[in-house]
């Protein structure tokens, strides 16, 4: 017996079995049948306990959880909905699902524990489905209104300071690096650059980057060289021991305008103007936000007044922002003589922006590109493999034979 | 180079100033595509366009400070920029 175990057979022989009290669920409903029918069970010679007892304990309990309405799901996501809201929908569920799952489960174990009172016990079990039936049907009541009670409780907080707490949401611009394989305009981020040094660098810092990022993205290695020489930069001790300046070269930081972060917050009532490096990948639709907060610059609302010292913008959490509108028409004379519109101005800045961020993205495309379609290959021929393999077992015979 | 740090806040965006200021200066004048698209969206959203208006004519008379018409204004901006988004950049360089 133990040898045949090992091997897996050809072909298997199917008995037949007396009733079992085998309790078998309709899928989608809370009630339950009693098979009282003779019941086929596959069974080898390995296989120590019919399948049936022991496959239907578990496939009860995870039926059961599945079978229950799902309430999440019956309320469709309003206007306004938050997070609390939805949170307030899973935690009602999980307690349903454990409220409920606690009491079919308590039947089926007493149940599957008498399994010898086989008529007594119908009787009884269909008592307790009625029973069941009507206490889940309260069960279910008594969820919806929870679920409706948070509801109501989350969404008279919601409209009200919602809208402006979060901002406008930002339209999505088609920027031309959007493609599966599109590369950066790299005449924007040259322009982006010049807008950049000339309208943002007296407040924000950009100190991830050094001049030769920019070599061979957006100026050649004189001209990289030319713009780092035109800074100062302080260098290490000197043999005297002291700190001494110098021009700067490639391998410097782009310069930052205050020393540090309480000098920038001082000089700027209290705002700190962030670092620029990463913003388009700190912020949330990075690109699209940037472009639209900077040309987004509008009169507030009726209602809506701003202190002193901050201006409206719709795009910027809250309303409030400490910074001026910066890109005004024909702040900036571009070098290649493409008019300098704010929206021009804010498209190039942006694209500098982008690249900043995320300088490997164009290499990053191409070897996702290559990549995804090699292991698209070769998983073609896995499967083609794995199914030549499992086609012996799949292909084997089962014979029936009645047993008397 | 720093910017002059002026306040544009209060610059009204009417089709009036608009067209005066076209008018005056000479052809080299640029035209902020984004401005002209905006205007040129607004008959597509006029049904917001005139909530945030109503609005504004009912809260006109309030003084308590508490109500706003931010709901209507981030409706009409919101159909505006849906308009304009895909037309602006085939607009720049």
């Amino acid at each position: 017996m133990k040898d045949t175990c090992h091997q897996i057979p050809k072909q298997l022989v199917i008995r037949r079995e007396k009733a079992q009290d085998c309790v078998v669920e309709k899928l989608g409903s809370i009630s339950f049948t009693l098979a009282h029918r003779p019941k086929r069970v596959i069974q080898s010679s390995c296989v120590k306990q019919p399948l049936c007892h022991r496959g239907t304990t578990i496939f009860s309990r995870f039926s059961i959880s599945s079978s229950i309405v799902s309430v999440a799901d019956l309320v469709v996501p309003f206007p306004g909905e938050t997070l609390s809201l939805r949170c307030g929908l899973i935690w009602c569920e999980a307690l349903i699902k454990m409220v409920g799952g606690g009491v079919i489960q308590q039947i089926l174990r007493r149940k599957l524990h008498s399994p010898s009172l086989a008529t007594p016990v119908r009787s009884w079990f269909s008592s307790k489905t009625a029973h069941v039936d009507t206490g889940s049907s309260g069960v279910r009541a008594f969820a919806l209104l929870g679920a409706g009670v948070t509801g109501l409780l989350s969404f008279s907080t919601v409209a009200s300071a919602d809208e402006a707490e979060h901002g406008l949401a930002c339209p999505d611009y088609p920027w031309p690096h959007d493609g599966i394989l599109s590369s950066y305009d790299h005449a924007s981020i040259r322009r982006g650059h010049q807008v950049y040094q000339q309208v943002c660098a007296s407040c924000h810092s950009m100190s991830l980057i050094s001049y030769r990022d920019l070599v061979g993205v957006a100026y050649t290695e004189e001209e990289a060289k030319a713009m780092a020489a035109e800074i100062e930069v302080v260098d290490g001790p000197n043999d005297e021991g002291e700190m001494f300046t110098r021009p700067g070269k490639l391998s410097d930081r782009l310069p930052q305008p205050y020393a540090n972060e309480s000098a920038a917050r001082f000089a700027n009532g209290g705002a700190y103007p962030p670092d620029l490096s990463l913003i388009t990948k700190a912020r949330h639709n990075g690109q699209n936000y940037v472009f639209a907060l900077l040309t987004g610059y509008r009169d507030p609302p009726a209602g809506i007044s701003i202190r002193e010292g901050l201006h409206y913008n719709p795009y910027f959490p809250g309303g409030a922002i400490a910074m001026p509108k910066m890109l005004n028409d024909e702040a900036v004379e571009y070098e290649d003589g493409v008019p300098a519109t704010e929206a021009q101005m804010g498209k190039d800045v942006v694209s500098f922006l982008s690249w900043a961020a995320e300088p490997e993205m164009e290499e990053r495309k191409l070897m996702g590109f290559k990549w995804i379609f090699l292991l698209s290959l070769a998983l073609l021929q896995a499967a083609y493999y794995r199914r030549l393999k499992w086609s012996v077992l799949k292909s084997r015979k089962l014979v029936l034979d009645v047993v008397n | 180079m720093n910017l002059e740090k002026t306040d544009f806040n209060n610059t009204t965006s009417s089709v009036g100033l608009y067209f005066i200021v076209y008018s005056d200066r000479a052809e080299d004048e640029v035209v902020d595509p984004k401005k002209y698209l905006e205007e040129s969206c607004k008959p597509k959203c006029v049904k917001p366009l005139l909530e945030y208006q109503a609005c504004v004519k009912r809260i006109q008379g309030d003084d308590s400070g508490h109500k706003h018409c931010t709901g209507q204004y981030f409706d009409y901006w919101h159909c505006i920029d849906k308009c304009v988004a895909p037309k602006l950049f085939a607009k720049l360089k």
